[in-house]
């Protein structure tokens, strides 16, 4: 079991080998980052203008 | 029982398979129209992003949200101190270590991320710079910053995606129909920029702070979702490429031996040349129009549509003259330029003549000599490209094209600001005060001719006998 899952080169069900699927899921994880960032910014700024809190 | 759930997972992925994942299965040489269309789209994103810019927000910054002209114009020049960068973006890409052999789409992605962003955060840093509502109290340096990262962000993800793209466009297809591709991404980005013109007028003509944040949050929306269909299952999974363990470039050795290229360099300067001579006429033709043709706000208004007409008839003509065998991609530049200086030589006479359809006529030329040059001049990049430097060639020519771009609408606004302000004062006659402006420009494309004519000539040759290194690689890339 542990071979399998150590092998660089098994292509998974996906059609995907294991750093493969874990490049795709690297994009998922960086654009919720950034998604996060910029929508704390967004807040920040929309706070300035019209504060919700007081 | 979270095993029995493991298979089942397992069994249902297995079926679903690549088919939802976003690579093309194999790299096709056969790429059909659809596709290509399809992937032109981010060139549609890149000119939404360039008229708001440079049209909407110029204007709307200024008008409704009362911020000072000179802090507009330097918000507004933020983006082009990314162009430079472009050389090391397409460089980067062209050396890219991915797992999935993918070399331009996590780039287009990243790209359209920071373009995404910068638009999100883009309204309400405009209405905090601008002192909106309670924004007045909030710190000047609130504004000042979150505005200048919001245009920096767009900047950084219009040149990446735009350098990107062009290379992944170079990259899918043979090198006959390259033409082809160049006047497809062009007409592209032209239908872009009008097609967001109008519908941004359109939008905004009852401005109220709310619908500024829907129309730029808007355009981070339809950003997103056309370059995603754009990349989608266009560039193919690559494992030779991926566990390939050459050893990586680095960025001096490339650029030398990019530069060593014959003609490389040369070709540089005529697109800064050419493009800088025809972009300042971009912002100058409309005022002209008015100030020394007496010409509506309406009228002068189409004059932009009669250029972009030009334009297209440019792309059209430049894309049939090249998909011929001979077609040399010099050649039709150098037909754009020459086409130019006439048609500012017409400008000109109008100032003796005022006919308004000389004008228009000037105008249509002047943009089918745009059109002409644009494509010639990224014609002849894509050619010269060795296949391994495609990312840099094209990341060098926007970074040289944007530049040149930038600044000739930088000095074209200054000029134009300027001859406004002392007609206004009675100081000067409007009119003639842009005589030395397009004498400029002709000066500018007078000089694109002529640094082109050697390369020309030295193409002749090629055919002939034996060739530069420059014009070999052409020839060779020609008979494949």
């Amino acid at each position: 079991m542990s071979d399998t899952a150590d092998d660089p080169d098994k292509v998974w069900p996906t059609g995907l080998t294991l750093s493969e699927a874990e490049e795709v899921h690297s994009y998922l994880i960086d654009g919720t980052r950034v998604f996060g960032g910029i929508a704390l910014l967004a807040h920040i700024l929309v706070a300035a203008t019209t504060p919700w809190l007081g | 029982m979270l095993n029995n759930y493991r298979r089942y997972a397992l069994g249902k992925l297995s079926r679903i398979g690549p088919k939802y994942l976003p690579f093309a299965d194999v790299a096709t040489t056969d790429v059909p129209l659809s596709r290509l269309l399809r992937l032109s789209l981010f060139q549609v994103t890149v000119g939404m992003a360039l008229v708001l810019l440079v049209g909407t927000l110029n204007r709307v910054m200024i008008v409704e949200l009362s911020v000072p002209a000179t802090l507009v114009g330097v918000m507004l020049a933020l983006p082009i101190i990314f162009a430079p960068f472009r050389v090391l973006i397409g460089f980067r890409s062209d050396t890219h270590v991915s797992a999935l052999g993918w070399r331009r789409v996590p780039f287009i992605w990243k790209g359209t991320m920071l373009q995404f962003g910068g638009f999100a955060i883009m309204p309400f840093a405009l209405l905090v710079l601008s002192g909106y509502g309670e924004a007045v109290d909030a710190p000047r340096w609130l504004g000042l910053s979150s505005a200048a990262l919001a245009f920096l962000l767009v900047g950084a993800g219009l040149h990446t995606v735009q350098t990107t793209g062009l290379a992944l466009a170079t990259d899918l297809v043979d090198t006959e129909d390259q033409p082809k591709v160049v006047g497809l991404m062009y007409v592209a980005l032209l239908l872009g920029m009008i097609a967001s013109a109008l519908i941004f007028g359109a939008l905004l003509e009852n401005y109220t702070p709310g619908r500024l944040i829907q129309v730029i949050q808007g355009s981070a929306v339809v950003t997103v979702a056309l370059n995603l269909t754009a990349i989608w299952k266009q560039e193919a999974r690559d494992r030779q490429r991926a566990q390939s363990k050459a050893p990586k470039a680095n960025f001096d050795e490339s650029w030398r031996a990019f530069a060593r290229n014959a003609g490389a360099l040369r070709l540089l300067v005529i697109i800064g040349l050419g493009t800088a001579g025809f972009g300042m006429a971009d912002v100058l033709i409309e005022p002209y129009g008015g100030q020394a043709l007496g010409m509506s706000v309406a009228g002068t208004t189409k004059l932009t549509a009669v250029m972009a007409f030009g334009g297209l008839i440019g792309f059209g003509l430049a894309s049939k003259i090249l998909s011929q065998k001979d077609g040399c991609p010099s050649s039709v530049a150098n037909m754009g330029a020459i086409i130019g200086i006439p048609a500012f030589l017409a400008i000109i006479a109008t100032l003796s003549f005022p006919r308004v359809e000389l004008f228009v006529l000037a105008t249509l030329f002047l943009g089918l000599g745009a059109g002409l040059f644009g494509h010639g001049t990224l014609t002849a990049t894509m050619r010269a490209a060795p296949k391994e430097q495609v990312g840099l060639a094209l990341g060098t020519w926007g970074a040289v094209q944007a530049t040149a771009a930038g600044l000739a609408i930088a000095i074209g606004g200054i000029m134009r600001d300027l001859i406004t302000g002392w007609s206004a004062a009675g100081q000067v006659n409007p009119a003639s005060a842009y005589l030395p402006v397009f004498v400029f420009e002709i000066i500018l494309l007078a000089l694109a001719c002529f640094v082109l004519v050697p390369m020309m000539r030295q193409r002749g040759q090629a055919r002939k006998s034996s060739a530069p290194a420059y014009v070999q690689t052409e020839a060779s890339f020609e008979t494949r």
